[in-house]
């Protein structure tokens, strides 16, 4: 240690001199740096939503230009109805919005009792929803299908959201277990004090102060929904009317593969509403994962 | 209610079946689900929904495996283990498990390796704008890897050619490559892609590794002189070791479940190229792909799927082991 004091000692007065200058140089070129990385790493959605905009001629002159030949919002409307976007849109509105709710309600009251009651079989409960992570999850989805058709909801919508919102309970309630047992039970028992009854503690008091939490929760449960592929093909194989956009996106490439502008603007009604959502809620999303790898 | 009595678990909780009466036991176990029944109201649904879709359809795939059965109707061809031993001996699958693990040994450490660079210039203090880059370099995880999948196609079909001319105007090549149809050079695109798509968790999750470290230690070794290469690897390296350990086990499990970007890219093809283990597995369950239909054996599938489920669990505990003995070492070296 000795050594290094005085190695340093050495050279620390002309470092000092140049420090200030030698800083801002540095922090300038990792700007550029950061910024032209940018650049290439959100490169092909630029290109995306410049050629969404091209003319089908324009798509081939222009090749890795991004800038489009002119305003062709006739890919939108093109995209929209002939390719059937629009219901694309709708069934993936319905089936994200219907899981962000299914795994909201599930999630947050399982994880409120859990985490602040005690009743016959909790650690059962527990127990199982940990041994969940581990058991070694096999191709499910045969007698999922078979499960689906015995509740008559083949060929409907739900049958995805059930489907979909299922694979995310285990990690959801962790998070709301965790967040409850943090909570003050002092919070708690004014509420029972003011004689608020089980449900209103819950309703009233713990869920609305959970809010954070349900952000969290909601927004991982989006994302997934949102952009999930292999839940809606399998469910959807034989009605192509329920198909979300990344399906529809996969089925219009292999049906018709000429109408290339077409499936830019479908690319871009796909891609624009969750990275708006993400960007509004995302210091929720960062937190969600941070607090999964440290925990 | 029920609440305020619920830190401490009744004795007949705490030892069922102790001393008391059968009968009383019973009464006590009515009147205690009674008192908690809002509390089990509440975790039905939870319950529900896991046991139906998670628990059970885990067990029914098991039951499957033992089938021959073409998912129509109800299995009746029992073939006891035969659908293992097919699977074991199928050229095919283990060269999907070739494939699906050169995805991963190629893709975690170069991705680790970029988001743990760029975590450690992100956390510099004096940078500023320093979150809006970390939404920048993020945004790829928030979009649906299928539909990216398109858009690299759709990008590929395009300019590709011109990608071609470049390179034969440079001599680099002779002939034209065709990008996603050349058996050696798919699984390389698709490599690329997953590099890009999910760099955005390591990132984060280092990040917040890095947040954990407080600010004295830098300090104090900055006071003790030590240089920058230095403090990464004696102060960094070592208190971001229980982070990194999860991160590397998270990128591995996520990097063997690789699905969407190779169904939307390849397919698994050009004849089986890039097929991984599960669009192996869904070809077999569903009828083969465009270039190759066959008939749907979802026993098959099941037994390749838990077979492959096994050797997952497997290789996480190995990885567990390696890096426990890896730090036994050096915990020993250091003493």
């Amino acid at each position: 240690m000795a050594v290094l004091v005085s190695n340093a000692q050495r050279r620390r007065p002309p470092a000092r001199r140049r420090a200030p200058v030698r800083r801002i140089v540095g922090l300038s070129l990792t700007h550029l740096l950061l910024l032209g990385g940018g650049l290439v790493w959100l490169f092909p959605f630029l290109w995306t939503l410049g050629s969404s905009f091209k003319s089908p001629e324009g798509f081939f002159d222009k090749g890795l230009n991004p800038l489009p030949d002119g305003v062709h919002g006739a890919n939108y409307s093109g995209a929209w109805e002939e390719a059937s976007f629009g219901s694309y849109f709708v069934n993936t509105v319905v089936v994200a919005g219907g899981s962000v709710v299914l795994t909201l309600l599930a999630t947050s009251m399982a994880g409120y009792v859990l985490a602040r009651t005690n009743f016959p079989g909790r650690k059962l409960c527990i127990g199982l929803i940990s041994v969940t992570l581990f058991l070694p999850h096999g191709y499910t989805i045969i007698p999922i299908f078979d499960i689906v058709r015995g509740l008559h909801l083949l060929n409907t919508l739900w049958a995805v959201i059930i489907v979909q919102s299922s694979s995310g309970l285990v990690f959801a309630t962790f998070l709301f277990m965790g967040y409850f047992s943090t909570m003050d039970r002092e919070i708690e028992d004014a509420a029972k004090v003011d004689g608020a009854s089980f449900n209103q503690t819950f309703w009233r008091v713990m869920l609305p102060l959970s809010g954070p939490m349900l952000a969290t929760v909601g927004l991982f449960t989006c994302i997934s929904a949102w952009n999930s592929f292999f839940v809606p093909l399998v469910f959807t194989l034989s009605t192509p009317e329920l198909r979300t956009m990344p399906v529809g996106m996969y089925s219009f490439l292999g049906e018709n593969s000429t109408d290339w502008t077409f499936l830019c603007a479908g690319s871009v009604i796909s891609l624009v509403p969750i990275v708006v959502i993400f960007l509004l809620l995302q210091r929720y999303f960062v937190n969600g994962i941070a607090g999964a790898v440290k925990g | 209610m029920q609440l305020l009595d619920t830190a401490a678990p009744s004795p007949a909780q705490r030892r069922p079946g102790a001393a008391r009466p059968a009968t009383r036991q019973k009464a006590g176990l009515w009147r205690r689900l009674w008192a908690a029944r809002w509390s089990l109201l509440y975790i039905a649904p939870l319950m529900a929904l896991l046991l139906t879709f998670v628990v059970y359809p885990i067990f029914g795939s098991l039951v499957y495996t033992l089938y021959r059965w073409n998912g129509i109707g109800s299995p009746e061809d029992f073939v006891g283990l035969d659908n293992f031993r097919q699977i074991l001996q199928d050229s095919i699958f283990w060269r999907a498990v070739g494939h699906t693990f050169t995805y991963a040994i190629i893709v975690v450490p170069i991705q680790l390796a970029i988001a743990l660079v760029l975590a450690l210039v992100l956390n510099n203090k004096k940078l500023r704008f320093s979150s809006f880059y970390r939404t920048l370099y993020f945004l790829p995880v928030v979009t649906s890897p299928a539909v990216v999948a398109v858009v690299i196609q759709l990008m590929l079909s395009n300019f590709g050619d011109t990608l071609n001319g470049w390179l034969l105007d440079a001599h680099l090549i002779d002939t034209p490559v065709d990008w996603l149809g050349d058996p050696d050079i798919a699984l390389g695109i698709i490599i690329l892609v997953g590099i890009w798509q999910t760099l955005g968790y390591n990132l984060v999750y280092f990040l917040a590794g890095l947040q954990t470290i407080p600010e004295e230690v830098y300090e104090a070794a900055k006071i003790d002189g030590a240089g920058r290469l230095r403090t990464f690897f004696h102060i960094t390296v070592p208190l971001l070791r229980p982070v990194g350990v999860m991160i590397v086990i998270l990128a591995f499990i996520g990097s063997f479940q690789v699905f969407d970007l190779v169904q939307v890219l390849t397919g698994g093809g050009p004849f089986f190229a890039t097929e991984v283990v599960n669009t192996y597995i869904y070809h077999l369950a569903f009828g083969g792909n465009q270039a190759q239909a066959t008939e749907p054996n979802v026993g098959l599938a099941s037994a390749a799927s838990f077979f492959y489920g096994l050797m997952l669990i497997g290789f996480s505990v190995l990885q567990v082991l390696i890096f426990r003995s890896i730090f036994k070492r050096r915990a020993a070296g250091r003493a």
